[in-house]
């Protein structure tokens, strides 16, 4: 086990090597804005960007400025520096926006999959019945509907500034709040939005899923054998179903670590990694943009990492070789 | 890293207004700053009020909603207008603009207008007294204090972009630029011509008779004095980071600890404004009613933000600007007062490169500009409250402006019709050579604009006059910073049309609109801002010599004369004058500053309950 935890380590830090080489290619040698020319501002002559293309060492070779940008990650978990913020280092930013991120990704994670599961099973159970009928529909409108759109839904009918019913916690109620249960109660809305096309997915995943492994041989004898049929489900179905479905989880959950939650976050305000995202986009910020996607690799990579651990552990035909 | 284009127009529509390089207007009426209709397409209604209410009242807290962050907290390097709202509010600079000043600056940390010498070459400024640095600094300002946060400006990590520009003719500037430039971290350099005699006289020696375009830029944040003593180590980083232990003069400042680090600040999420302990009123003619001032940032739906200030309690608009359905919501449904326009002091245009076919040919470019419906362009936009259609390019209220022609324009046939004129288009087009009125052979035209709504919509607009003469446009939209960077500012590549420029002004000098813009001396290998690259030798020599008029009248008659022979080369098509549209709740006595076109928060109260 420590063996296979040990190479998948070795495995993961090389792929964040290759991930930084990318990025590092992408936004240095292939860069669709000048860097000197950004941090100089409109205007301003030609001896000014030099001076900051030569203090800031942005005419070095290439293998330099990578050497030098790797040796920073590595020694000091330096970013860089973001032209458009203050020349806040990226990496305090990105851990002032940290927080957010978390709470908001796994509160929509608790309640997706308390969504999903309950939905897929009864679904997967009860198939062509009514109750499947409405919910398959339900979540096929719902995964149909852009976040963007559902969170400007959400706060015109119930955000408590510009809503009609005034329910929830508005735009930018999470800055505002200076609790920790303010801040849950300002999450309550961008929960319900993130959560809802997410939980439609995986109530349809979950329920074909189960629909597959109930009948499976080894229901059937668990059946004939008198094991009540909640057991059966609950033991011997919906253990074998999920064990996929932990795959999907750990990416998601990493992917919107990494800056995905983008749109639910720039439509409420959140201060989170991927409203800043949009933000760094927007200006051009390439070297918060670089510190962004490498944080976010590092995220999905270790989650990756975490989920096959954990498969190996839930399926004992996997084994750690 | 594209897939949200609906974003980036959102935040494209939250920035357009506010060029990076400052803003605002001014007005000839003053007092309640009334703007004449005419000029600026605004009606009486929502008229900047440039005057606080006679009972405003002391103390509450006001929010500002933002998209963006400030560029930067060290006035240094700032340079946008959204950054001079807090800058006027929590630093002093020599000269400062109050709400109604519409075309001379007042003396702020000066204790009396500037003294000038006869042969307009040396400046000499006497520091106020009373004017103390807020904690940890804590000591009254001297003249030292200005002089070290001029120089520092010339630090690569520092780097005041307009600073070349505009103090370019300081004795000593060029040697200290070479020397800051060799050593960035080794302090900042010393300009001879920058003396302090006494803690409190500063003097500046020119090498050209240019003292009044200087004192006009020193009313920008670069001569908000800086104690060296405290900031050195700061400076001695590179990129500096005195941003993040800024120390304020004015009546508000950051939030700091003992230590000087600026807690209050939170980049791109919030700045927090308190009032500054050491301000004291009797040194200055702010009335600074409210107790503190929270920005509140990352409101990127603009049109969701704009609904919460209206509808909502002690909140005013930042950066960003409400989108055209909540402008027209606003001026049927809000209470009076609640939705006002300003003129910026800006323009838009249509840039043609004058450099390469078939814009060489200035008869091709006066058809193009006679072809374009300059009605639909501004249209947009959002329609007349966002700006009147442009005939020239220094805008209303502004030194310069009537001499140009005004809003009738400056009399060229091509420019008469807003609407376009295609008739005259086709003649045009056959004095080109063109026989039938239309392009022949080669008819491609390359267009490289912002790939963000409103500005392609406007291309698309411009796109229609090119094909009724026959050119074939190949449009290429990109993000803002693309297209300067490597198309439009960028001689070697740019193409022949660039759609989505424009200027705001610096300070309330029409040079500072014309000749980054319009001057052949000024087009550089990159950062090229005469976007059009028009070169003409008449034109340079009048500009060159228009630079040094001291009379106010003279120069204004001489800028409005450059403005017509730009106009009359037909290197762009001028198709708005920006106004800034502000919102603020119903109740708050919120008061705008003619010169950032935006809200002055040390004039800005809440009204009584």
């Amino acid at each position: 086990m420590l063996r296979y935890i040990a190479r998948r380590l070795l495995w993961a830090v090389a792929l964040l090597f290759i991930v930084m080489a990318v990025i590092f290619v992408i936004f240095n040698v292939l860069p669709t804005a000048d860097p000197a020319q950004l941090r100089a501002g409109r205007g301003a002559s030609v001896e000014q960007i030099e001076a900051i293309r030569q203090s800031y060492g942005l005419d070095d070779p290439i293998y330099v400025r990578f050497a030098r940008y790797v040796e920073g990650v590595v020694t000091e978990f330096d970013l860089g520096t973001s032209i458009f913020q203050n020349n806040a280092p990226v990496r305090d930013i990105i851990f002032d926006r940290l927080p957010a991120t978390l709470m908001l990704t796994l509160g929509a994670v608790i309640l997706w999959l308390a969504i999903a599961i309950p939905v897929g099973v009864i679904s997967a159970i009860r198939r062509r019945s009514l109750l499947d009928r409405t919910t398959m529909i339900a979540t096929l409108t719902l995964i149909s509907a852009p976040v963007f759109w559902l969170g400007l839904v959400a706060l015109y009918l119930f955000a408590q500034d510009v809503g009609l019913i005034s329910i929830f916690p508005g735009i930018g109620a999470y800055s505002e709040a200076t609790t920790f249960m303010g801040k849950v109660s300002a999450m309550i809305l961008p929960w319900i939005v993130l959560a809802s096309a997410t939980a439609a997915i995986y109530a349809r995943y979950i329920r074909s899923q189960m629909i597959e492994v109930m009948s499976e041989d080894y229901i059937r004898t668990a059946r004939a054998k008198g094991v009540p049929e909640g057991l059966v489900v609950r033991r011997h179905g919906l253990r074998s179903a999920l064990t996929p479905v932990v795959t999907l989880l750990g990416i998601d959950i990493g992917v919107l670590l990494a800056g995905n939650a983008i749109l639910t976050e720039t439509v409420f305000n959140i201060p989170g990694i991927g409203g800043e995202l949009a933000s760094a986009i927007g200006q051009s910020d390439y070297e918060l943009i670089q510190g962004i996607v490498l944080f976010g690799a590092f995220f999905i990579v270790i989650l990756s990492l975490i989920v096959d651990i954990l498969y190996a552990y839930l399926d004992p035909r996997v084994r750690y070789t | 890293m594209r897939r949200h284009p609906w974003l980036l127009a959102l935040l494209a529509l939250a920035i357009a207004i506010a060029i990076p390089a400052c803003g605002g207007d001014d007005d000839d009426e003053g007092g309640n700053g009334a703007s004449a209709a005419g000029e600026t397409g605004i009606p009486e209604e929502f008229a900047a009020p440039t005057a606080p209410p006679e009972n405003a009242q002391e103390g509450g807290d006001l929010t500002v909603l933002a998209t963006d962050d400030v560029d930067y907290m060290d006035p240094g390097p700032a340079y946008y207008q959204f950054t001079y709202m807090v800058t006027s509010a929590a630093h002093r600079t020599l000269m400062g603009w109050q709400p109604d000043d519409t075309t001379e600056p007042s003396p702020d940390l000066a204790a009396e207008e500037p003294e000038i010498s006869e042969d307009n070459k040396t400046i000499t400024f006497t520091i106020r007294d009373g004017v103390k640095f807020s904690p940890p600094v804590d000591r009254e300002v001297t003249s030292a204090d200005v002089k070290y946060a001029i120089e520092r400006g010339l630090l690569p990590g520092v780097a005041t972009a307009y600073l070349p520009s505009y103090l370019g003719d300081v004795v000593g500037f060029k040697q200290a630029q070479k020397q800051a430039q060799q050593n960035p971290t080794g302090g900042a350099p010393d300009i001879e011509g920058i003396k302090t005699p006494d803690d409190k006289t500063l003097v500046i020696e020119l090498e050209r008779p240019t003292a009044a375009t200087v004192i006009q830029a020193l009313s920008l944040p670069i001569s908000a004095p800086v104690p060296e003593e405290y900031a050195q180590e700061f400076d001695a980083q590179n990129p500096s980071t005195y941003g993040e232990h800024v120390v304020f003069t004015g009546p508000y400042m950051v939030e700091n600890n003992a230590e000087g680090e600026l807690v209050g600040y939170k980049p791109g999420r919030e700045i927090r404004l308190v009032r500054n302990p050491n301000w004291d009123p009797e040194t200055d003619w702010r009335p600074a009613y409210l107790d503190s001032i929270t920005i509140r940032e990352g409101f990127a739906d603009t049109a969701s933000a704009s609904r919460r200030i209206l509808d909502g309690s002690a909140q005013i608009n930042g950066d960003l600007t409400p989108p055209p359905n909540v402008i027209q919501e606003a001026a049927q449904n809000a209470e009076p007062g609640q939705l006002t326009a300003t003129p910026s002091g800006g323009n838009r245009y249509i840039a043609l490169n004058t450099q390469a076919p078939p814009f060489d040919d200035i008869n091709v470019r006066k058809a193009v500009v006679a072809a374009s419906d300059r009605v639909a362009m501004r249209n947009t936009r959002g329609g007349e409250l966002v700006g009147s259609v442009a005939t020239h390019f220094i805008p209303p209220n502004f030194p310069g402006f009537e001499e140009a022609g005004g809003v009738e324009g400056t009399g060229v046939d091509f420019l008469a019709k807003p609407e376009g004129d295609i008739e005259l288009a086709k003649e045009y087009m056959r004095e080109a050579g063109y026989e039938s009125g239309m392009c022949e052979g080669d008819c491609t035209v390359t267009i490289v604009g912002d790939g963000a709504s409103p500005d392609k919509e406007t291309t698309a607009v411009f796109e229609d006059a090119l094909r009724a003469l026959g050119f074939e446009p190949q449009t290429r939209g990109v993000a803002r910073d693309i297209m300067y960077t490597r198309f439009c500012g960028n001689p070697k590549a740019a193409p022949n049309v660039c759609p989505s420029v424009g200027w705001l002004k610096d300070f309330n000098d029409p040079q500072s609109m014309l000749q980054p813009t319009f001057s052949g001396d000024q087009i550089q290998p990159s950062n090229n801002v005469n976007w059009p690259q028009l070169d003409v030798p008449e034109i340079n020599e009048a500009i060159d010599e228009a630079t040094l008029i001291a009379d106010e009248e003279e120069r204004a008659q001489a800028w409005g004369e450059i403005d017509k022979m730009i106009t009359e080369q037909a290197a762009a098509v001028p198709y708005i004058w920006d106004n800034q549209v502000n919102i603020q709740s119903a109740d708050v006595a919120g008061v705008i500053n003619l010169f950032n076109a935006n809200w002055d928060l040390s004039f800005t109260s809440l009204k009584a309950e």
